[in-house]
């Protein structure tokens, strides 16, 4: 018989609530996303006050939408980091007044497991070497000794600070990924961009620095958006055929916000064709943020034992993935 | 120049596939009747071909003349035979032996092994040389000496920053790959780079590593 199991996430800019069964189905994933305003960056405590007030919202439409009576979830998961602290402690407070109120464990996720996790449950990939990219982590990984490893990452900038900063150079409003990928794909005048690979690492920050002079200079918003695309995007799938190549693994899987940008798929694919290994992007509505990647990652932790007592139930704003052990896979 | 008809300049195909890396293709040929090498960095189809070629031109004339410094400093590297830059190939000394990567272990022979690693790295940094992919497979362990490899990525610099950013690279892949033995290895390695470099220099190696790791790490959202 399978249980079901509710997820809270508000790590950053979103608030989500999912309910998940511990065969893998998705019964609810509700959210809302919290936007600063244009030309901004996310202000945590500002971010914190929006979740704080569609809380209550989303949960109760997150539980009518799965069509699981509150009486039949068997624990509550939370993401209890790493993200922003005033953001983390409202999922926390959420989850834990729910948790006492049914009388049920309570869960700890990770969120970058969260995105792995969910990442395998939707396309499929067993073990995988897999690209993590959004506005929190560029974190290349793979599965070893109980553990997820990190095996490359960003040095200074994440690759959605990169679009972001990026974006709001130019006047729009965060998350810009969308819209640098639209205007990307008006363009195919290429501008150099510094490409900077060192061993499996990446690093953003002159690149971000001279598109935005390229900006400056008057270049077109649209030719800048493709360079800095084709760039990052080539570093990053460089590092990750790297690790595919150091790994000798046969499967990629891409996960995270910017995962729904098309020409890093497409780049993702076609490295992954000339090693013969095989491809896994999250589905495009599931590569952001949400409910769902706590709630399945929930379920599989709980299955595994792991709770926390309601007393210890804080947030860790700067909890490393590969601190975190992964008994389910073992 | 004329473009050659095959990689690395020969008449005939330099020899078969033996491993398909993130950015070269390396074969196994002859080359003036001696085993070699064949290090050809094709082009990749998923980067812009303006890109691309600009990165390959200048990885494979770099290693090259990397490679002769790294030598120079004291640090075993094939020898490398012909340099083709149309060909973006490198062709070099077949170096008979196995990676590091397959030696790795909690043995005192793999110890032994960082330590002299360490030395290895502490002599590249002496002579302003960062290798910039110090990985367990860009070591190969020849009878009982080590033979470092694949320094497209490497760079001349004497900065502080960047000889810490090749030490957290040899930890990144030893905690990512190796983590059961990690922490021994990389001890052992900083012992080495340590005898070599001066234990002042590697103190100072370690801090600046450990700052690095502090700000990439927890990158947050903002
Ligand atoms: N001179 C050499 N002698 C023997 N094996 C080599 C030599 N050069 C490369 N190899 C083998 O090929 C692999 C990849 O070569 P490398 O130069 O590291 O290219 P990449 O940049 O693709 O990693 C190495 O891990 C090693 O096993
Ligand atoms: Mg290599």
């Amino acid at each position: 018989m399978s249980t079901y199991i509710l997820g809270v996430e508000s790590t950053a800019h979103t608030f989500s609530v999912s309910v998940v069964s511990s065969d893998g189905r998705i019964l609810s994933n509700e959210k809302s996303i919290y936007k600063p305003a244009a030309g901004r960056g996310i202000h945590p405590f500002e971010a914190s006050q929006h979740h704080l007030a569609l809380a209550g919202t989303v949960l109760e439409r997150a539980i009518r939408e799965s069509g699981v009576g509150e009486e039949d979830l068997s624990a509550v998961a939370y993401a209890m980091g790493p993200g922003l602290g005033p953001c983390l402690r409202v999922g926390a407070v959420v989850a834990r007044t729910l948790a006492s109120s049914l009388a049920v464990p309570l869960v700890p996720v990770n969120h970058a497991v969260g995105h792995i996790e969910l990442g395998c449950l939707l396309t499929g990939a067993r073990d995988p070497v897999v690209l993590l990219v959004s506005g929190g982590h560029t974190m290349v990984i793979a599965y070893s000794g109980g553990r997820w490893r990190i095996l490359g990452e960003g040095l200074d900038l994440t690759l959605g600070q990169l679009l972001d900063q990026f974006g709001r150079h130019a006047g729009l409003a965060s998350p810009c990924g969308a819209a640098v990928e639209a205007a990307a794909s008006k363009s195919s005048s290429y501008h150099r961009l510094p490409y900077s690979v060192k061993g499996n690492d990446v690093s953003f920050s002159g690149l971000l620095t001279a598109a935005k002079e390229k900006l400056d200079a008057g270049v077109s918003f649209e030719s800048v958006s493709f360079s800095i695309q084709e760039t990052a995007f080539a570093m990053v799938t460089e590092v990750t055929e790297r690790a595919l190549a150091f790994t000798g693994k046969s499967e990629l899987m891409v996960v995270g916000g910017v995962a729904a940008n098309a020409r890093l798929a497409g780049m993702m694919t076609t490295m992954a064709a000339r090693h013969s290994a095989r491809a896994n992007l999250a589905p495009v509505s599931y590569s952001g943020d949400c409910g769902a990647q706590i709630a399945w990652t929930g379920s599989l932790a709980f299955a595994s034992g792991v709770q926390v007592p309601v007393s210890d139930a804080d947030v860790r704003q700067s909890w490393r993935l590969d601190t975190v052990d992964i008994p389910w896979r073992n | 120049m004329t473009q050659s008809t095959y990689p690395g300049g020969t008449e005939k195909p330099p020899g078969s596939l033996i491993y398909r890396g993130a950015e070269a293709d390396i074969l196994q040929g002859t080359w003036v009747g001696r085993p070699a090498i064949f290090k050809v960095r094709k082009p990749l189809p998923y980067r812009l071909p303006e890109l691309d070629s600009g990165i390959r031109r200048q990885r494979t004339a770099h290693e090259a003349t990397i490679m002769h410094s790294a030598r120079k400093a004291g640090v075993q590297v094939p020898w490398l035979y012909r340099v083709d830059m149309p060909g973006t190939t490198l062709v070099m000394e077949h170096v008979y032996g196995e990676r590091l990567k397959e030696r790795v272990g909690d043995s005192a022979e793999s110890s032994r092994l960082f330590r002299a690693l360490g030395q290895d790295v502490a002599r590249l940094h002496a002579a302003g040389i960062t290798h910039g992919d110090i990985t367990t497979a860009n070591v190969i362990v020849r009878r009982k000496e080590l033979v470092l490899i694949d320094f497209g990525l490497a760079s001349r610099s004497s900065r502080l920053e960047d000889r810490a950013v090749d030490l957290r690279l040899i930890k990144e892949t030893l905690v990512g790959a190796h983590a059961r033995v990690a922490t021994r290895a990389f001890e052992a390695l900083l012992e080495g780079y340590s005898v070599e470099a001066g234990g002042r220099e590697a103190e100072a190696a370690v801090t600046q590593l450990r700052s690095i790791e502090r700000r990439g790490r927890y990158a947050r959202v903002t």
